[in-house]
């Protein structure tokens, strides 16, 4: 579904992602973790186009939406309204919000209300039904537990679970808090300095003595992020 | 009293253009965050086309629509030389938009003259109210106002493309994620403003004897009543826009002189250091 | 290639110098002074407005209210309260420098707009009051403003022509210190690496954006030499009405200061001379007798505005900058290809 190979993305002088491969299949749930600063976000944005890769290639079989890193609310529409945006680019007549509801009851009672007056968790659950809405067959998630409960961050886990099982979209997930990472998916890659430095079933990068020591105490800790 | 309320009733008149003028700026200022200089312009375009047009056998209605329309055309020209280049400040943003005043100024010129156009009133004749008499014409303004305010607001909250512009206003970049184009919205806008300047412009034309050279007291009446609405609520720039109007008719009425610009610019000033301080947290937040 | 390179890099003095000399000689030739007063006084305006704009990336558009309260004082001062001319001489830059630090104080913190509108509206205002106020002229202005300089000359003639090339030599010795000054505040440590227009507004701040107080600085400094352009002229022409400050006049100056290169030592002069001759060729080419009435506003406000849009669409930085910078990359190309080493030029402080 998704091949990425040698992807280069610069800013200016600086490299933020450098020379990165990975790959997807269909219906996957993976995970790409890594300190602040690795380079998650600008891959995310690589993927998505709204950056342009100096270097490497992105084969991309289907449709992506991203949750953007901090919600990106639209703060003076309602929650409808934000939801019936995210099916903008499927154009007119194709922008009906009720399977959204479907999948994300706790949004009913909520349809009129102004998205800026939304909890996080609120906001990051209209933020992922805003992606949905965009029927991508690829699901990017940038920090989907910044700035969240722990209690919260679960329940919207439990709410992406159900997503991949139930409709078969595939899922990347952009996550600093790796137990949450590695509790939803089955493979991960870890970023760090714009490369990555370890991949592979999640399970058996839990018990990796080395990651385990580098990375698993917490990335707050290491401070490599230059 | 008679008086008084013939000077209301024509300041509500004049007020409802610079209404119609100052949401405009609205507009265009909440997609862009950029202030359009040419907004008085459209105004006087649409005027002396209207004015050209029915004197030489336009019917009433035609020309006034085709009028607007041209200005609406205008505003996307404009738009289109603003939005040329991705990463221009709004600073320069706003100093393109003078240079174009400029040259709409000189085709104005070129096309029509440097004198007012003849008045071509779609109504004729004059009623009378509370004892005032008012010409017909003065008192289509408002409710024609109030019915284009109407559909914009209804635009924006009920069609996608003005929750998507809304959208475009407050969060350029979710925008972008979501696919909107932001040129795109920004021309829209543009091309809105110049249909809303238009529509200023052929509703006064009739009772207020437009020259090309009105373009520039236009706009800063307009830019004064969009300043009322924190350039951002366009309700209550249609208030500042009748106070506004008011309050310069009732000066020039009573007979201390036409200072409506000058009366524009002192409210204009007291308002921004008034508010400079609520202002001000309101641009650092964003 | 180099020595202008090191020419470039070391102070500008002896360009300063240069100038001078040229503007002291030119009006010795001129057989009429007034057009190359008005390119002075333009420059002079155009040097600190150039200064402010790339300093505090905002847009003064109604600078002639600086202008218009210098040129007041001097009529108020000597005709109506028979002051002594260079006491309003003097005076005239107080009073200019007051007005602008009242409306920058709360204007300067807002977005750029505000004090776009705000300087036109001092600029209206002070027409206004013009026109209704009798001291200061009541519409029909102030006239018979005496000779800054008493000239024991008998003629009246010879001490007229000899008093505006006095005046001349003044306002060449304003235009040299406004660029020093400038020069000052351009090779500091705020003035490099502010360029307002160079990048967006958001990079900008975060680099570090001027604070409040140094704006306000540069407005007040820009609004000094307005005044002591207004009070010089208004000793030149010898009077003032309301006409004499148009808001045209005003975006002028902007249009002056965005073709130079607003924030550059030399964008303001550059500009105020390109422009002022540009407009000066439209303004003969609509006076020739085949030319409809209606051509000269046309060409005029023609010109204005497509030299502002083709310059701020194409050439946004201004002329001295797009020069310099081309000039810049042929030196460099040349040098590279030459392997000299002397290419690197020295910086001066």
């Amino acid at each position: 579904m998704l091949h990425i190979a040698d992807l280069v993305v610069r800013y200016g002088a600086a490299t933020a992602v450098d020379g990165v491969s990975l790959d997807i299949t269909e219906g996957e749930m993976v995970a790409l973790v890594g300190p602040n600063g690795a380079g998650k976000s600008s891959l995310v944005n690589a993927i998505s186009g709204m950056i342009h890769p100096a270097s490497g290639s992105i084969e991309l079989a289907g449709r992506t939406a991203q949750v953007p890193e901090g919600r990106q609310m639209f703060p003076d529409l309602s929650v409808d309204d934000n939801l019936r945006l995210g099916a903008w680019s499927l154009g007119r007549g194709k922008r009906d919000t009720a399977a959204i509801y479907d999948v994300l009851p706790e949004l009913v009672p909520l349809r009129k209300q102004r998205a800026g007056s939304l909890s996080g968790g609120q906001q990051q659950m209209v933020a992922i039904g805003r992606a949905l809405m965009a029927k991508p067959d690829l699901l990017l998630i940038d920090e989907l537990s910044l700035g969240l409960a722990p209690l919260i961050s679960e329940k919207l886990v439990e709410h992406l679970r159900r997503i991949n099982t139930e409709r078969g979209t595939t899922v990347l997930l952009i996550e600093q808090e790796v137990d949450l990472a590695f509790d939803l998916c089955a493979r991960a890659y870890v970023i760090e300095a714009g490369r990555i430095v370890a991949s592979g079933d999640t399970a058996i990068l839990r018990e990796d003595p080395a990651l385990t020591a580098a990375y698993f105490g917490g990335f707050e800790k290491r401070g490599t992020a230059q | 009293m008679t008086l008084f309320i013939t000077f209301v009733i024509s300041g509500l008149g004049v007020g409802a253009a610079y209404a119609l003028v100052g949401s405009g700026f609205v507009i265009v200022h909440r997609v862009t965050h950029v202030v359009n200089f040419a907004q008085g312009t459209y105004a006087v375009l649409a005027g002396m086309l209207a004015s050209r047009l029915i004197t030489t056998g336009t019917p009433h209605g035609v020309g006034e629509l085709l009028a607007v329309l041209v200005a609406g055309a205008a505003g996307l020209g404009v738009g289109a030389v603003v939005l040329a280049r991705r990463d221009t400040p709004p600073f320069v943003a706003l100093l393109i938009t003078l240079g174009l005043v400029f040259v709409g100024l000189a085709i104005n010129i070129l096309l029509f003259g440097q004198n007012p156009a003849p008045s071509v009133p779609l109504l004729s004749g004059s009623v009378d109210i509370l004892g005032a008499t008012t010409e017909w014409q003065r008192l289509l303004v408002v409710p024609i106002a109030l019915v284009v305010f109407g559909i914009l607001g209804l635009f924006f909250e009920r069609t996608d493309v003005g929750r998507a512009m809304t959208a475009t206003a407050s969060n350029r970049r979710a925008a972008q994620l979501v696919g909107i184009n932001y040129r795109r919205m920004g021309l829209a806008a543009f091309a809105i403003g110049g249909l809303l300047g238009g529509i200023a412009g052929v509703l006064i034309a009739p009772s207020q004897q437009i020259s090309p050279y009105a373009d520039i007291p236009l706009a800063i009446s307009g830019f004064t009543a969009a300043v009322f609405g924190n350039l951002s609520s366009p309700w209550l720039t249609l208030l500042g826009g009748l106070f506004l109007g008011v309050v310069g008719q009732l000066l020039q009425g009573y007979g201390v002189g036409s200072f409506q610009t000058q009366v524009s610019l002192i409210l204009m000033l007291v308002i921004l250091i008034v508010r400079a301080r609520a202002l001000n947290a309101q641009e650092e937040a964003k | 290639m180099n020595l202008i390179a090191r020419v470039r890099a070391r102070s500008p003095y002896p360009q300063i110098v240069a100038v001078t000399i040229v503007a002291l000689v030119v009006p010795l030739v001129l057989p009429e002074l007034t057009f190359y007063m008005q390119l002075l006084m333009s420059a002079i305006v155009v040097v600190g407005l150039s200064l402010f704009m790339g300093y505090a990336g905002q847009a003064a558009l109604g600078q002639g209210a600086f202008v218009a309260v210098g040129a007041l004082t001097v009529g108020v001062f000597t005709v109506q309260w028979h002051l002594p001319p260079l006491l309003a001489l003097v005076c005239a830059p107080i009073f200019a420098a007051a007005v602008a630090a009242l409306i920058g104080w709360p204007l300067l913190r807002l977005r750029g707009h505000y004090l776009a509108f705000g300087t036109i509206a001092i600029l209206l205002l002070v027409q206004a009051l013009m026109g209704v106020i009798p001291l200061f002229g009541r519409g029909i202005g102030i006239n018979g403003i005496p000779p800054l300089i008493v000239l024991p000359i008998e003629d009246a003639q010879t001490r007229n022509s000899l008093l505006k090339l006095i005046y001349v030599v003044i306002a060449v010795v304003l235009l040299v210190v406004a660029l020093i000054l400038s020069h000052r505040v351009v090779s500091s440590r705020f003035g490099r690496g502010i360029r307002a227009l160079a990048g967006s507004e958001s990079a900008a701040a975060s680099a570090g954006v001027p604070v409040l107080g140094s704006k306000l600085h540069v407005f007040v400094l820009a609004a000094v030499f307005a005044g002591l352009v207004g009070a010089l002229g208004a000793f030149y022409f010898p009077f003032i009405n309301p006409e004499s400050f148009p808001p045209d006049q005003s975006f002028e100056y902007v249009i002056m200061a965005v073709v130079g290169g607003v924030g550059t030592l030399w964008g303001g002069l550059v500009g105020a001379i390109a422009v002022g001759i540009l407009l000066k060729l439209l303004n003969v080419l609509a006076t020739l007798p085949e030319m409809p009435a209606v051509m000269g506003p046309t060409l005029q406000y023609a010109g204005y505005g497509l030299v502002l849009v083709l310059v701020l669409v194409f050439m946004p930085k201004g002329l001295v900058p797009t020069i310099t910078a081309a000039w810049e990359r042929r030196s460099a190309a040349r040098s590279v290809a030459s392997k000299d080493p002397a290419v690197v030029s020295a910086p001066e402080e």
